[in-house]
């Protein structure tokens, strides 16, 4: 694409477009109602579905938008009564075989069927045949479901699977009104990427296991979000309610990841759900029956504070137990916002430990800068770039293998350690809890979820980077600003509200601590003196 | 208790109308008494007003031939439902036929506002307001009714209520 303008007109409207644009995108630039479903930004052009209509003057027939790059001086509309009977009927013609299924399909609320029937559909059905009847429910791999009574052939999911996964798992098959979207006999869709087929799939024909009848889509909110999954930082939207999040889906960033998003990524809206959350703060029992006791996560960090941090006898100098202060250890995984970092690694300088007691905690060293071509990289951490970079403004940049050198040696007593959100990608993270266990006094462990019950060990919920602000920093060193969808977890801090309360300092909290669940807005009711 | 004393001399005249209020009381006494079958009241406990066939009661769900629910968890109902009082819980059915179908459905029926929107909203059929209305429970929990309640309780004489749209008539009929 040249860098060349030229101006068009669409529906009397100008505009001035680069050279090699198609009409559907002049259309969209200008927000301009055009009817489509088989072409999408992100994937080449097919031509199949008929109804990006438009009226290009000097010319007499009907042109399709997609297919028709825009020229000098070009003046199109698709504003006449006659297109508008052109596209109307083309989609009675898509919608002859489609099922009536709407009430038990997923993609109904987002379905762009239903929204371009009502746009520019709404006739009544002159089809007197019986529909033709296809495959329901057949099972395309372990992520996804196919319906073929309700693909509309556009050939959106074929094209992906040749152009972007490039795994060419999907095919259309047999001719006429018995065409329908197949997999190859023994190759089911089991691609890292499958899942954005169900994204750009207009009607209901591929639906993700993951998500199917959990939720009807008009009882979810959508907010946007970064995926924390690995350092590529996708830009994403999650869809929530009170009770959670229920999915993960891409959003378009051009810089970062395009329209598409790995099927790896999409499982992250898991973690700031309620089930398995670290719902209280867990604080070493002195009782012999049980190890550990539930207390608010403040009520602890004030603990934490009376015990480890208070002033000793000499007066100026922090101790406990007669334990000087650098005998303290922060170890730090790169699961956290920049932010979070500033705020407690000047903490600890200033209270707790030298520059030379704080280590970086890299999870799969071994396949650490894996990357598959497309998004999926093997640094499964958000938030490396931005760690290493304060380490290195603070200077606290120590190899792994002086805190292991620091255990053996001396007893340690404290070891502060901001743990992973995700503790799935740290596969070692239970020996290694085990192995720092047995070479101190105390781990005050910073965790989303729960995971070792001890004597030893304090453990504090965090808030999940669905539940604060913050900025985080990708591979390449672009820095993301993250927002707080909503907040699940009562009692979870984060690293910066957790220094607050360390520090001795009382803890404003801007945002409601918890978001109680509320009442169900009915639109029916709500909206109907519009309607 | 204040009393409106009024000054006109029409005032002075109240008999007359207390004398017309005791006629028609006598009148109606004298009825009740020669034509027993004609009086208003009912005799409660023993004796049921039966009300016409669109009386907005207590929810039926309705069921197939095959006698499994006629719902298919489509949350129409829930949606429409302004009372917030049903919660429906899908899963995904083994026949491919079915494909959705309710594990758990349940009315709240103290909260309920018995609008019949759950009915109208209802696109096969699935949920009814039947006839009954009177609801005593022991305790809360007993006005929270469930999937087993709803479809196939005592007063239902068994079996259920069957559902007026069919699935295989419908493919028959190359909907």
């Amino acid at each position: 694409m040249s860098d060349k303008l030229i101006k068009c007109e669409i529906n009397n409207k100008e505009i001035e477009v680069s050279e090699g644009t198609s009409i559907i995108e002049a259309f969209k630039k200008l927000d301009q109602p055009i009817a489509h479903y088989c072409w999408h930004p992100g994937l080449s052009v097919a031509g199949v579905c008929r109804l990006c209509m438009v009226e290009i003057e000097g010319i007499p027939k009907f042109q399709i938008a997609c297919n028709t790059k825009v020229t000098e001086g070009m003046k199109i509309s698709n504003q006449s009564e006659k297109i508008k009977a052109a596209v109307r009927w083309g989609l009675e013609f898509h919608l002859i075989n489609h099922p009536l299924d709407c009430p038990i399909c997923d993609q109904a609320g987002e379905c762009e069927l239903q929204e371009q029937y009502m746009q520019f559909g709404k006739y009544s059905p002159n089809m007197s045949e019986n529909k033709v009847k296809k495959r329901k429910v057949v099972d395309l791999g372990s992520k996804i479901v196919l319906d073929s009574e309700r693909c509309i052939l556009c050939s959106r999911c074929v094209r992906f699977t040749d152009e972007i996964s490039k795994t060419h798992e999907l095919g259309i098959f047999n001719r006429g009104d018995k065409s329908e979207i197949g997999i190859f006999k023994d190759k089911p869709l089991e691609n890292e990427y499958a899942v954005n087929t169900v994204d750009i799939c207009p009607v209901g024909a591929l639906t993700s296991k993951e998500f199917r009848f959990k939720q009807r889509v008009w009882y979810l909110k959508t907010a946007d979000s970064i995926c924390t999954g690995c350092s590529t930082g996708c830009n994403i939207e999650v869809d929530y309610n009170e009770e959670g999040l229920f999915r993960a889906r891409p959003r378009y960033n051009k810089e970062i990841n395009g329209y598409w998003m790995c099927d790896k990524g999409r499982e992250i809206y898991r973690l700031p759900n309620r089930i398995g959350r670290l719902w209280k703060a867990k604080v070493p029992s002195s009782d012999s029956d049980k190890s550990s006791y539930s207390i608010g996560s403040v009520a602890a960090l004030k603990k934490i504070r009376k015990l480890f941090l208070e002033k000793g006898s000499d007066g100026d100098s922090y101790s406990k137990n007669g334990l000087k202060a650098d005998e303290a250890i922060l170890i730090l995984t790169a699961q956290y916002t920049t932010e979070e970092y500033e705020d407690l690694i000047s903490f600890f300088l200033q209270f707790l430990g030298s520059k030379e007691s704080i280590f970086y905690w890299k999870n799969n060293p071994e396949n650490f800068d894996d990357f598959d071509g497309l998004l999926l990289r093997g640094d499964k951490n958000p938030n490396t770039k931005g760690l290493l970079e304060i380490l290195q403004k603070k200077e606290a940049l120590n190899p792994w293998e002086h805190l292991q050198k620091t255990l053996e040696e001396k007893k340690v007593g404290t070891i502060w350690v901001a743990g992973p959100e995700n503790q799935k990608v740290y596969p070692d993270i239970e020996e290694k809890l085990r192995y720092f266990e047995s070479h101190c006094e105390n781990i005050i462990w910073w965790t989303a979820h729960p995971l070792l019950d001890s004597q030893k060990v304090w453990q504090i919920p965090i808030k999940t980077f669905f539940e604060k602000e913050g900025t985080i920093i990708n591979f390449a060193g672009r820095a993301q600003k993250i927002k707080a969808v909503s907040f699940f977890v009562p009692s979870a801090l984060s690293l910066s509200e957790s220094v607050v309360i360390l520090r001795g300092e009382e803890l404003k909290r801007s945002e409601p601590p918890f978001l109680k669940a509320p009442r169900k807005a009915n639109h029916f009711t709500y909206r109907k003196k519009v309607l | 208790m204040s009393r409106v004393q009024r000054k006109n001399s029409a005032a002075v005249w109240f008999l007359p109308p207390i004398l017309k209020g005791l006629i028609f009381t006598f009148k109606k006494m004298l009825s009740n008494l020669s034509r027993k079958n004609k009086m208003l009241t009912l005799n409660y406990p023993e004796e049921h007003y039966s009300y016409g066939p669109r009386f907005k009661g207590n929810h039926i769900l309705t069921v197939k031939k095959d006698g499994s629910l006629r719902c298919t968890a489509c949350m129409l109902c829930a949606t429409h439902c302004p009372a917030n009082c049903i919660k429906i819980l899908a899963s995904e059915h083994e026949s491919p036929e079915v494909e959705k179908y309710p594990i758990a459905y349940e009315i709240d029926i103290l909260r309920c506002v018995f609008c019949g929107f759950c009915e109208e909203a209802c696109p096969v059929d699935a949920i009814r307001m039947g006839p009954e209305w009177q609801t005593a429970g022991i305790n809360g929990s007993s006005f929270v009714y469930d999937i087993k309640y709803l479809a196939k309780r005592d007063s239902l004489k068994g079996g259920g209520v069957l559902s007026r749209v069919d699935d295989q008539e419908r493919h028959k009929a190359g909907i």
